[in-house]
């Protein structure tokens, strides 16, 4: 679906964004793009997406080099959120999604009602001005206005910026839904637990480099220390002991009443960011 | 495409409705139209020049009433000093000399001619009449052509911005980075949106202050400067509002156009001031060219309309150019 190769992108003389960027999304893939801010992370979602231009190295979308890619055929098989809730806030909702969606032909769209049900969005506000609504009614109508043209390609900055737990395992059941479609999903964020949880792969960017490119899984795997922390109870007293895990193939290796907790000391996905880039996510 | 552009223009309209434009448009309309008919025409109406003349020897046989005679020449100066739009005429010598008040010797050479006339009456010495506007169809025409004048450079040029800072502020300018449309329709709604606007404004103020049997004359080379006029300041309100960062920053750039402008435009057309340079002022041509079309004499000349198409197709260039990088500006 995506293929980047040596991509580079500079805004000016000393302002080099992109330092040759190098990865491919495949059809039906949520593939996350987790960087902090300023690593490059909306520069090349801007480049796919054709908003930037002047960039360096070989991109394809949709087996299409990107310089002839960006045709009013390929804004129609793409969907994108952004960062923030853009939206006409002095249309309502159901006034918004129709006004962007007539630039769409009729037959490849969603009925918005139904759209903004699955998104949880409040029926009573469905015809009140978007200048009323909170923040996490706005992004649901944001990713509505995302999903409304059934997109081949949908590319999410921030999708659960702005919403309260719930919307955001919401969010997520959509994009897994989306993915279920068939969907190909490039998710821009810096949220570990979004990444962790939707995507097959993640590329850590950092100062426009991607420092690592894999599963979330194997990036954890491979720098596990592979150990894990059991808390039990013997003899009435509480203790605590780290062991390595291939100890735990013959049993628990030391005498216990009662096991309380095992934790493993897998590194989490943000601990591997930090790892592989030297730098936080915030 | 047509469909994109419909989209875009009833979204346009709405954003308008809402921001009250259409009802500020009519609000100028009805404020210009009462103050043309009820106030400007009636209190404005520029009486005859008055004409002193100081004739101790009688020299001059055959003056019209209309002149008023002096005594003498301080009573002639102090005639002049009150009324300083009136002329005077020493004919001590023998041979009438026209007097005017200080600072406006330059202004009127026909309103000599007009003291003249009516020292000699009867001797066939009378200005050749152009033009078939009586005096106040043409303060009519004056004022009219000045509001309308006003109207787009203001209010127009205002109009788009406020319109487009709302959109700015929301951001939705990006989305339509990413939708499937032309992104130049995103402009040309918009522009033409204010050009039937003021179009329909200029209609209305020729109608209703003109008169529809001058109109129907004049209108349609009224509308041509119009659109000129119209298309370059929403191009120029639109290029503002993409280059400048917020609505402060704007009315900076609203003065600057209001004195560099428009203000050297009327004081020429309007005053005695000239200006060497007013020639190269594209504004000031704009401005005669609604002139002349009001009072019936359009210009005809092929390179004015030449370089309105080229002034208004560089700016649809530039301001695509802005337009392109505020798609692209972070959130």
């Amino acid at each position: 679906m995506i293929e980047v190769k040596n991509l580079t992108f500079s805004y000016g003389k000393d302002k080099q964004a992109l330092h040759g960027l190098d990865f491919t999304v495949g059809d039906g893939e949520i593939f996350g793009f987790l960087g902090p801010n300023g690593s490059g992370k909306s520069t090349t979602q801007k480049i796919l997406t054709g908003i930037l231009k002047g960039h360096g190295g070989k991109v394809s979308l949709f087996g299409r080099d990107i310089a002839t890619a960006h045709t009013q055929d390929f804004f129609q098989k793409i969907g994108v959120l952004f960062e923030f809730p853009y939206l006409y806030a002095n249309l309502s909702a159901i006034d918004n999604l129709k006004y962007f969606s007539s630039f769409y032909p009729a037959g490849q769209l969603r009925d918005i009602e139904e759209l903004l049900e699955a998104l949880e969005f409040k029926r009573d506000f469905l015809r009140k001005p978007v200048s009323s609504y909170s923040k996490g009614m706005r992004q649901r109508v944001s990713m509505a206005r995302a999903l409304i043209s059934n997109p081949k390609l949908l590319f999410l900055d921030e999708p659960t910026s702005g919403l309260d737990p719930s919307g955001a395992v919401l969010f997520r059941k959509i994009i897994e839904e989306e993915r279920g479609k068939g969907t190909t999903v490039f998710l821009t964020t810096h949220n570990m637990l979004d990444a962790d949880l939707l995507c097959d792969r993640v590329a850590f960017i950092s100062n426009g480099n991607i420092a690592a490119l894999d599963t979330p899984k194997k990036l954890k795997e491979k720098n596990s220390n592979q150990r894990v922390t059991i808390c039990y109870l013997y003899q009435g007293k509480r203790g605590e002991k780290t062991i390595e895990t291939p100890e735990l193939e013959a049993g628990i290796p030391f005498p216990h009443d009662e096991i309380i907790s095992v934790h493993s000391e897998e590194p989490t996905l943000e601990d591997m960011f930090i790892q592989y880039t030297g730098r936080g996510l915030s | 495409m047509w469909k994109n552009f419909c989209s875009l223009f009833k979204k346009d309209c709405q954003m308008m409705i809402a921001g009250k434009f259409f009802l500020l448009a009519f609000g100028s309309f009805l404020l210009y139209t009462l103050f043309i008919n009820f106030g400007y025409i009636k209190f404005m109406n520029a009486e005859l020049y008055h004409v002193y003349l100081y004739d101790p020897q009688g020299t001059q046989t055959q003056v019209s009433d209309l002149i008023y005679p002096v005594t003498s020449l301080e009573e002639l100066e102090q005639a002049l000093a009150t009324d300083t739009t009136g002329v005077g005429i020493d004919a001590s010598s023998g041979t009438p000399n026209i007097i005017l008040y200080y600072g406006s010797e330059k202004v009127d050479r026909h309103r000599a001619d007009y003291a003249r006339s009516l020292l000699y009456p009867d001797n066939g010495y009378t200005a050749k009449t152009v033009g078939k506007n009586t005096p106040e169809l043409k303060q009519r025409k004056e004022i009219t052509c000045e509001l309308l004048f006003i109207e787009i450079v203001a209010v127009g040029f205002l109009g788009i911005a406020s319109v487009l800072f709302k959109e700015k502020q929301m951001g939705v300018i990006r989305i339509h980075a990413v939708l499937p449309l032309k992104k130049s329709l995103f402009i040309l709604s918009k522009i033409i949106i204010f050009l039937l606007s003021d179009l329909i404004f200029a209609a209305l103020m020729t109608v209703f202050n003109i008169g529809i049997a001058d109109t129907i004359h004049i209108l349609p080379a009224v509308l041509v400067q119009t659109a000129i006029l119209s298309l370059i300041m929403a191009l120029a309100g639109f290029g503002c509002t993409m280059v400048l960062n917020d609505f402060k920053q704007f009315s900076l750039a609203y003065l600057v156009i209001a004195i560099f402008a428009a203000t050297p435009v009327f004081l020429t057309a309007n005053t005695s001031i000239k200006m060497a340079w007013i020639g190269w002022h594209p504004f000031y041509q704009i401005y005669m060219g609604l002139k002349n079309a009001y009072f019936g004499t359009p210009i005809t000349d092929p390179v004015y309309y030449i370089c309105s198409a080229c002034g208004i197709a560089a700016l649809f260039i530039i301001i695509q150019i802005a337009f392109r990088k505020e798609m692209g500006k972070e959130g």
